[in-house]
């Protein structure tokens, strides 16, 4: 999905009473194991019933993910252009798409931009949203609220509004941003052009992307929190630690699957984000803010080579899988912990 | 605004306003305008007269005008699309709920043979490129004759959020103590029952919270029912949005008012959870 | 968003606004009772005055009994694909609209019905040669031709008479007009020109004697690289340093003809019949009064106006369609001498129909004038299945003329652009 159309997980507790977080037992929270389980849990051995319970979902995944995961695996290694798509003939062309893709720099150009494009998404995303969270943690109710509220609202806008106005903001002949920096006394934003260069645009698209996902990591950053007992953090106090000591020593521990899990999803969401970095210039100027998803868009779908766009979506996949095997050892391992 | 009269436990015992305290609540002011004000602009362009949407200087006051909305929502067949989005999200997120409940509690809480492939599989599903999936559905869609089918796109948007849905709702079921469900057994109630009476109550918040996330993606989502669903009486809300940039120039209060009142649901599911969410918290642990 | 396509097809639109151009005729369309037909026909977002359509569907409707015609509009924004997709399908629409660079690349495909056959039944002796030769590919009709239409300058009255200026008629007196309204009002833009006009610089290259690709034996190549385009580019060059307009967008990003003319400021632009209403309603809305003129695109002598894109739509029947007779006696009625001429009053001439015969005449001082004197000099992009692969999203040409217009040398500009045209338009 989109980054914008993130939910907040568990906004649950956003409005929370502080009292929340000593009640007993811990209220559920966060994506997965925002609070580690209570220890020593039994499993209990169940025969039959858990294959019985996970049927319906593996049957409805197979036939509505994996069943069109291998036809776009099988229309990969066909030439599926505009005639053969209207025609429904079958051309097989072996991996002459893969060998294409593989053999242009301009892909590997772009597969190197999407991955700086995520990796500073993200951190700025997880940053920020951690940031925020805690600031979230530490308000006052009524600020509290404001705050939420805000996050919200900017969360609940859709994303064909949210490009729109963000194009607007930066436009060059009636951007509001030109406006303020006029306004502001500062001199060249007569005109300015946001958009001039690849990496300029990329700039704008970050922080539409940033703005859109933060509010789903604070949300839940701040609601991971409440399930700190407030004495963890009196302790640290009590031991004269800072607040950045506070945060490695209190928060990151206990909240260590949230981050995990977290930033597993943003990678993801960012890494497949199109509608944003696509609508925000089309890629240009001259294709210099490209990337994989838009790419396939454009040589893909675009200039309607169907099979060719099959392709880049299977190399997606795989580079994708590749850089989280990282990330599946690690909560696999985390699931053997418990 | 709020001096810190309900003041956080950290702050308790402490004079109301001090220097570090002024700094935070600004802090929080200063973010709060920035997440806003893109959504403020949206809702106060959907007032405006198309000459002063785009305008080189700013407009901030305005004589706000309300026909931009029947303008949006005047549109041919406009119920049929809300119809339309509301089956297929809620149909999918219901659906999503219901079969995740199954698997995730047998994740959470059952030693199975191939547990850890679900979990992978799960994660893994998760990251399905969706978008660029879009033709190999539509093909599978077109010589299967289920173009144009709403049970179709529900289907689809179903497991589009199953892999999330599962896996929140996984952690929300690790969270409630087995021996809640253990002292529910002792007092003689079978597995079902104990699952029926002392979990899915505990539960509930979890299960709203993440039919959110299900809700929101199904309700924004736009590829799949641009290239499936060409016939107009099967579009949803996404595609009514997009409707208004034509050849005679762009509506820009139509697309401003469209999307402010696209948003709305999902604000009023937002808070309207929320508030259940959290009694429904208390609810089921007084009740535990 | 491929809205921007919008542009990039050169449809034409009308002066009167249509706000939502009829979905389906009278009750839902649909029509499952035993025995009925309905015809599908998908028109363009613009293309089709509401009133004029359910004429011709309430004459047809009447002829065959037991039909239900169902029109649908279309949005330009993403419609390839749309069609692609749809004349793939088992039950496609019966005749479909289709944007004149874009036929062949469809016909070629094997998606539209041979319509050789039925060539008197349509009226083509009657057709306009210009328009029909997009319909055609290596000999055989695929489409009727609907309408055309090509840009003219518009510009405000008020303007050009406080700096002094008379419509131009050369080049010369084009620069030289808007040099004195630039010194007559430095507030005032003398035209609105973006940097990606292409269609407008595409006018300058054939002025040049040059085009966009040239056929090289049996392929295509891209035909940026060369003195005449050069030639043109600096003319483009000299003419948009007139504009304050972004370098690096087409004239609907933002839309000149709603969101910048209406502003004011803006002495002249070049544009469509339908921008100009648009323009002028936005106008009104705003509470103000426009008050337009229009002269061709002047030429390199005051002997023939500038050539211009003739852009405009055709209308096929798919190949897969269930109706093919009945989608055959619709398009002739439709396209037929007929319901063109009302067509051409019902636009009032801002577009021009088929037929040479049943011209609109046009008012005196008005658009559908000004365009009129052009179409002489109208010309097409290059016939070809593959051009519709040039002219999508990044369109090789308009980074080209950024990319001069910000000071790279044109030859090399050239260059980069012609290996991608070369390589997209001799793909299918």
């Amino acid at each position: 999905m989109t980054v914008d159309s993130q939910g907040a997980v568990d906004s649950a507790s956003v409005d929370t009473p502080r009292g929340a977080a000593s009640q007993t037992p811990p209220p559920a929270s966060g994506p997965g194991e925002a609070v580690p389980p209570p220890r020593g849990r039994r499993r209990m051995p169940s025969g039959i019933l858990p294959y019985l319970l996970i049927a319906p979902a593996v049957a409805s995944m197979a036939v509505l993910l994996l069943y069109p995961l291998v036809k776009n695996l099988i229309l990969s290694l066909q030439q599926l252009n505009r005639r053969e798509m209207i025609t429904r003939e079958t051309v097989w062309i072996g991996v002459d798409n893969y060998t294409k893709l593989l053999s242009d720099p301009d892909f590997w150009n772009v597969v190197l931009r999407s991955l700086f494009f995520t990796a500073a998404n993200v951190a700025l995303i997880m940053g920020l949203g951690t940031l925020i969270g805690l600031l979230l943690n530490r308000l006052g109710k009524a600020m509290r609220l404001t705050l939420s509220l805000a996050l919200m609202f900017a969360w609940a806008m859709p994303i064909v509004a949210s490009v729109t106005i963000f194009r607007w903001l930066f436009d060059e002949q009636f951007g509001v941003v030109n406006w303020l920096m006029r306004t502001l006394g500062f001199a060249g934003y007569e005109q300015h052009n946001w958009f001039e260069t690849g990496f300029s645009t990329l700039v704008i698209v970050t922080l539409l992307v940033v703005w859109g996902s933060v509010p789903f990591v604070a949300l839940n950053m701040y609601a991971g929190l409440t399930t700190v007992g407030s004495e963890l953090y009196e302790a640290a106090k009590m031991d004269g630690a800072g607040g950045w000591r506070t945060f490695w020593s209190v928060v990151f521990p206990n909240l260590k699957p949230f981050f995990l899990i977290t930033t597993f999803l943003e990678i993801i969401w960012v890494f497949k984000a199109f509608a944003q970095v696509y609508a925000m210039n089309l890629g240009g100027p001259d294709r210099g803010s490209e990337t994989l998803p838009v790419y396939a868009y454009i040589e893909g779908l675009g200039q309607q080579h169907y099979g060719l766009a099959a392709a880049i979506s299977i190399l997606t996949i795989v580079m994708l899988l590749a850089a989280m095997s990282f990330y599946f050892r690690l909560i696999l391992k985390q699931e053997e912990e418990q | 605004m709020s001096t810190p009269t309900s003041t956080p436990q950290s702050l308790r015992r402490r004079p109301p306003l001090r220097p570090a305290a002024i700094l935070k609540n600004l802090t929080a002011l200063a973010l709060a305008a920035v997440f806003l004000f893109p959504v403020y602009w949206m809702f106060s362009s959907s007032l405006k007269p198309q000459h002063e949407i785009l305008s080189k200087d700013p407009v901030f006051l305005f004589t706000p005008t309300f026909e931009n909305y029947p303008t949006a929502t005047g549109v041919d067949l406009f119920w049929t699309f809300v119809r339309n989005s509301l089956i297929v999200t809620l149909g999918a997120v219901l659906l999503a709920l219901l079969v995740a409940l199954a698997a995730s509690f047998a994740i959470a809480r059952m030693k199975f043979k191939g547990r850890k492939g679900m979990v992978l599989v799960v994660m893994m599903a998760q990251m399905a490129p969706w978008e660029v999936m879009v033709i190999a559905m539509y093909m599978i869609a077109r010589d299967g004759a289920m173009l144009n089918s709403i049970p179709l796109l529900t289907a689809i948007y179903f497991v589009m959020v199953l892999p999330f849905t599962i896996w929140t709702l996984r952690g929300f079921i690790a969270a409630v103590p087995v021996e809640l469900e253990e002292a529910a057994q002792i007092d003689g109630c079978t597995r079902g029952q104990a699952f029926r009476k002392v979990i899915f109550p505990l539960l509930a918040p979890g299960l709203m919270s993440t039919s959110l996330f299900g809700f929101i993606t199904a309700w924004n989502e736009f590829a799949m029912v641009l290239v499936l669903n060409k016939d107009k009486e099967a579009h949803t809300l996404t595609l009514w949005l997009t409707q208004f940039q034509t050849a005679f120039g762009d509506d820009w209060g139509a697309t401003m008012a469209a999307s402010t009142l696209f948003a709305l649901p999902v604000l009023i599911v937002f808070l309207f959870l929320q508030r259940r969410a959290v009694g429904g918290m208390t609810a089921g642990a007084v009740k535990g | 968003m491929k809205r921007r396509l919008i542009a990039a097809i050169g449809v034409a639109g009308m002066m009167v606004s249509v706000a939502a151009c009829g979905t389906d005729s009278g009750d839902n369309g649909d029509s499952s009772a035993g025995g009925e037909k309905t015809l599908t026909v998908w028109v363009m977002d613009g293309s089709a005055p509401e009133a004029w359509i359910a004429e011709v569907n309430k004459e047809f409707e009447a002829k065959h009994e037991g039909v239900t015609v169902k029109v649908e509009t279309q949005q330009w924004n993403g419609i390839q694909e749309k069609v692609t997709t749809a004349l793939s399908e088992d039950t496609p629409p019966d005749v479909l609209e289709l944007g004149n660079t874009q036929t062949a690349g469809y016909a070629v495909t094997g998606g539209l019905a041979d319509l050789t056959a039925d060539k008197d039944k349509l009226g083509y002796a009657g057709w306009n040669k210009g328009m029909l030769a997009s319909a055609e590919l290596d000999g055989k009709l695929f489409s009727a031709p609907w309408y055309a239409a090509n840009r003219v300058v518009v510009y405000d009255k008020a303007a050009f008479k406080k700096a002094g200026v008379t419509p131009p008629k050369t080049r010369e007196e084009w620069i030289d007009g808007l040099e004195k309204i630039k010194k007559s009002d430095p507030d005032v833009q003398p035209i609105y020109l973006p940097g990606q006009s292409w269609y407008v610089f595409a006018g300058f290259l054939w002025d040049e004697g040059g085009d966009l690709a040239v056929k090289d034996g049996d392929t295509w190549k891209g035909a940026l690289a060369t003195p005449e385009a050069v030639a043109a580019m600096n003319f483009y060059k000299e003419l948009q340093s007139f504009s304050t307009a972004p370098q690096d967008k087409d004239e609907a990003t933002p839309q000149q003809s709603t969101d910048i003319v209406p502003k004011g400021d803006v002495a002249s632009w070049i544009g469509l019949g339908w921008e100009a209403g648009g323009a002028i309603t936005a106008i009104e809305e705003a509470g103000g009064k426009a008050d337009f003129g229009y002269f061709p695109i002047p030429g390199k002598t005051a002997d023939t106006p500038g050539s211009v894109f003739f852009g405009g739509s055709n209308l096929a029947i798919a190949e897969r369609s269930k109706n093919k007779d009945l989608a055959t006696e619709w398009l002739a009625l439709a396209a037929g001498k007929e319901h063109m001429a009302k067509y051409a009053e019902a636009v009032t001439g801002s577009l021009l129909p088929n037929n040479d015969s049943v011209q609109f005449k046009p008012e005196a001082g008005s658009f559908a004038e000004a365009m009129g004197l052009a179409a002489p000099v109208g010309k097409i992009t290059p016939v070809t299945p593959g051009w519709v692969n040039v002219e999508t999203a990044p369109n090789p040409i308009k980074d080209y003329m950024t990319k001069v217009l910000k000071g790279t040398d044109p030859m090399k500009a050239g260059e980069e652009a012609d290996k991608v045209i070369t390589e997209r338009v001799n793909q299918e």
